[in-house]
């Protein structure tokens, strides 16, 4: 696993942002590499002296929050990696049942330093966000963005909400030219509003969710809407195919998302796991619908050899090499370059359920 | 008109309208991207729903791009107070609520071209040719004539026009004349294309020589070929020239082709006589054998050089459809025989895709409005710029001149904003009126051509007759319970399985 938090050492008393750089420093979060050992290295900027506990790891580029108080630093922005994520919240109003980060109650506001950090990263960078939910706070995250997107026109977001808080008077502010560089990942599970709503564990999240979907395709933003592949929505899947192809025609994508044994998935995995290996057909009907009109759609985390030769071209080798792992007859497939295999914590079981290609 | 047809605009509009409040925007803001902006979606208004009859059943549209097919209810009048609206119709062309009001709103913005830049590049560095073929599109030269390459100065502007293009993709298509006789000139474009730019080339080529020069061009692999293949050996020569020799040449260059880049590289076209129709399975054959199984089905209009020997061909009859029907039917039966490998008539895939998706495609030959002179261009071997290549043929015959400018100074002039102006089906009494104009498009070019006018009746023009025939025949095929035609159609339209039902609504 990639660490995303490092143990610290620094004397300045409030949380700053740092750029950690070998070269001389060009601008105030710069922090100059002055010495490395095995375990450690320390860093120099405006800020004074940094120290980093680190295992070697290439940390070069990387943008830091810093939390002296708590000894800690969130690499929140890796330099080699086109996956950065900025959790933002940890809070969340709905509590979904296979839920990968489960939420907290308190909020500690950090957008201020997101926003630093942001106007740091290289460019052309994607930068996700995600929480928690990151529309609680919503002021806050719309501000950031704007001021980021203002000043680095060549970034764009990736934000993951659940679109419970979307109201007529936002229209206006996300017809703004800056949110054509955001992308909205919105998950729905149903179209059966007791279906999705149970899915999310709250009343009356879809009603809400599609109130939401309204004011969003009036500023005309753009959407990508994520489907996760469990037993209550496998079922579900075709007729959502035939909502979505009447209702939600502008997204951008539609996300078919296998499951991934984390989080809340982790205790129900049996209740929730959809043997899409045995039985494609739900699957199949919703893709063709979604294609049929123009809706562009994306399996993720399903193995190909999971998926009927027809619909091979729909996957995405979505997970990263560094949380990704395949069975042992892997090794003889001819696809396995194209293939996303399974999450490294996916059930001991399940992995070696392959047919090489 | 039926029945249900005069009910049109009165009963449903009115529904539609009653549908949802309508959200008052006080300020629009448009924004530089080639995605609908906030401006477009909701300055689009939704209207109405048209009919027609197609075999025993009636189809109902509406600006959406949404249909529903229903039995005909014969004589059944709005009068009738037992006279109810039937449920297909409301299930797929009302919307249910304000979501689905606002996605209708939505599609239909969407059904409607917005040029961006300039992404599309036909160039003629040279109008020469090493062949003089009985239909030639083109006024061409002969191959030792001088004049009637790019000179320096058409070279320069050129070179400097696509030094300049701002679009993140460009296509750059070399037509002739004969272009493979200038690699020197087709070379220097592609290295004057900005880095920041995905280019694709495509050189447009009769095959008849291949030298070095063009080898090194065609070995690149942002290059395709494009050329004619009239169908088996035979026929292929009797359109050029009479030319046996000719022919084996040409085709021995395609095989060799072939066999060094796969068919994936070479794109063929058939030019067809709708006087002397070849056999559908004789010129698939020609193609698949090949392994080239995407063939594109046009008629020859035409024109220039061609007009004066063909002087009969300007008016076909029902002849075409009819034959366009039958070569369709034919792939049809063959691909559900041999499930190897799909063949497929790629305009009547691009029919069903501008039914199915509103805005996927913005081929030239089949949108509305059909902007000139803006995302695509064609420039001629004297530095003349021109709508399209049909223009081009045109003008060079001497019929009319409709070049809207150069490539030195540009071509945002008067002559290009009196075409685009005329460039749309909106407003056309008979367009208005028909199901299909959500889907179909407007070729003014192609009017002139025929009738030396844009005035004549829609319904009696040339392109109106083979599109209402191609949509006919898609829409039969939509809700056609043969399992082999759903079969293809779930093909040509990118499914992993046959055509679902539409029962349930499209
Ligand atoms: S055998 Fe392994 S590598 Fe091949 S498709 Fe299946 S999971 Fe992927
Ligand atoms: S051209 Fe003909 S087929 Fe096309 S919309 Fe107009 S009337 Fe209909």
């Amino acid at each position: 696993m990639i660490p995303l938090n490092f143990e610290i050492q620094s004397d300045e008393p409030e949380p700053f942002v740092a750029r950690l750089t070998r070269e001389v420093g060009s601008g105030p979060a710069d922090f100059v590499c002055r010495s490395q050992s095995e375990s450690r290295s320390l860093w120099c900027g405006d800020h004074g002296l940094l120290e980093i506990v680190h295992n070697g790891e290439n940390i070069e580029g990387d943008i830091m929050l810093v939390d002296p108080e708590n000894g800690r630093a969130d690499r929140v922005i890796r330099a080699t990696s086109k996956h950065n994520t900025l959790l933002v919240t940890e809070q969340c109003d709905q509590l979904c049942v296979m839920c990968s980060q489960p939420p907290k109650k308190t909020h500690l506001d950090r957008f201020k330093l997101f926003e630093e950090a942001c106007l740091l990263a290289p460019a052309g960078m994607v930068i996700g966000i995600s929480g928690g939910e990151p529309t609680l706070h919503m002021d806050a995250l719309l501000g950031m963005i704007e001021s980021v997107l203002r000043e680095r026109s060549d970034l764009s977001f990736h934000i993951l909400s659940n679109a419970q808080h979307f109201e007529q008077h936002h229209i206006l502010r996300l017809c703004d030219p800056v949110y054509r560089n955001v992308v909205w990942g919105i998950p729905l599970y149903s179209s059966d509003p007791v279906v999705h709503d149970t899915v999310v564990a709250k009343p009356g999240a879809y009603e809400r969710l599609i109130s939401s979907f309204e004011h969003l395709l009036l500023a005309a933003a753009r959407i990508e809407l994520r489907t996760v592949l469990t037993a209550t929505t496998v079922p579900g899947l075709s007729p959502l195919s035939r909502f979505i192809a009447r209702n939600l025609p502008h997204i951008e994508q539609w996300s078919l998302m296998g499951l991934e044994n984390i989080g809340f998935a982790k205790n129900r995995w049996d209740d929730l796991y959809a043997d899409l290996n045995t039985d494609f057909s739900d699957l199949a009907a919703a893709i063709d619908w979604a294609q049929l009109h123009g809706i562009a759609t994306k399996i993720f985390n399903l193995p190909l050899c999971h998926i009927p030769q027809h619909y091979r071209s729909f996957a995405v080798a979505s997970i990263s090499d560094w949380k990704q792992r395949f069975g042992k007859s892997c090794v003889s497939c001819r696809a396995k370059r194209d293939c996303s295999g399974f999450f490294e914590w996916h059930p001991d079981k399940l992995v070696d359920e392959v047919t090489p290609l | 008109m039926h029945g249900l047809a005069a009910l049109t605009f009165l009963g449903i509009s009115t529904l539609l309208r009653a549908g949802g409040d309508d959200v008052a925007i006080g300020r629009s803001i448009s924004v530089a991207t080639s995605d609908l902006s906030c401006d477009a979606i909701q300055s689009a208004h939704p209207a109405g729903i048209r009919f027609r009859e197609v075999g025993d059943h009636t189809l109902v549209t509406n600006e959406a791009g949404r249909f529903a097919m229903l039995e005909s209810s014969g004589s059944q009048s709005q009068s009738d107070p037992s006279f109810k609206l039937p449920d297909a119709i409301k299930t797929a062309l009302i919307p249910e609520n304000r979501l689905s009001k606002l996605a209708q709103t939505f599609e239909a913005a969407k059904r409607r071209t917005r040029a961006g830049p300039l992404d599309y590049l036909i160039l003629v560095p040279t109008l020469r040719c090493n062949l003089a073929c009985s239909y030639c599109q083109v006024s061409r030269a002969a191959i030792g004539a001088s004049g009637h390459d790019w000179d320096d100065g058409t070279l320069a502007a050129v070179l400097s026009l696509v030094s300049s293009l701002s679009s993140a993709s460009i296509k750059i298509e070399f037509q002739g004349g004969e272009p493979s006789l200038r690699p020197d000139l087709i070379e220097a474009v592609i290295n004057a294309v900005p880095p920041a730019t995905t280019a694709s080339f495509v050189i447009c080529t009769n095959l008849q020589i291949i030298n070095d020069g063009i080898l090194a061009i065609f070995d690149r692999p942002d290059v395709l070929i494009s050329t004619s293949l009239d169908g088996p050996e035979e026929l292929h020569s009797k359109q050029r020239q009479g030319d046996a020799v000719r022919a084996r040449e040409f085709h021995k260059n395609l095989n060799w082709l072939i066999d060094r880049y796969g068919p994936g590289k070479i794109s063929a076209l058939p030019t067809i006589n709708p006087q002397a129709l070849p056999d559908p399975d004789a010129l698939i054959d020609a193609y698949s054998s090949l392994g080239l199984h995407s063939l594109y089905l046009r008629p020859i209009n035409f024109q220039g050089f061609a007009r004066k020997r063909h002087a009969s061909a300007r008016q076909t009859d029902g002849s075409w459809s009819a034959y366009h029907e039958r070569f369709i039917d034919r792939l049809i039966e063959r691909n559900f025989l041999d499930r190897t490998k799909v063949l497929e008539e790629t305009y009547f895939s691009l029919i069903l895709r501008r039914i199915f998706q509103p805005g996927a495609d913005r081929h030239v030959d089949l949108r509305n409005p059909n902007p000139v002179g803006r995302d695509y261009i064609v420039i001629d071997y004297d530095g003349m710029a021109y709508p399209t290549d049909e223009a081009r043929m045109l003008t060079r015959s001497g019929v009319i001149d409709l070049s809207i400018g150069n490539v030195a100074e540009g071509w945002d002039s008067d002559a290009r904003a009196a075409l685009e102006a005329a460039s749309t089906n909106d407003g056309d009494p008979t367009c208005e009126k028909c199901a299909y104009k959500p889907y179909c498009g407007r070729d003014i070019i192609d009017d002139i051509s025929r009738y030396g006018t844009i005035d004549t009746p829609k319904e009696e023009t040339e392109f109106c007759r083979r599109h209402l025939s191609l949509f006919d025949l898609a829409f039969k095929m939509i809700h056609s319970k043969d399992p082999a035609v759903r079969y293809s159609l779930g093909r040509w339209l990118g499914l992993g399985s046959d055509l679902p039902a539409m029962e349930s609504a499209a």
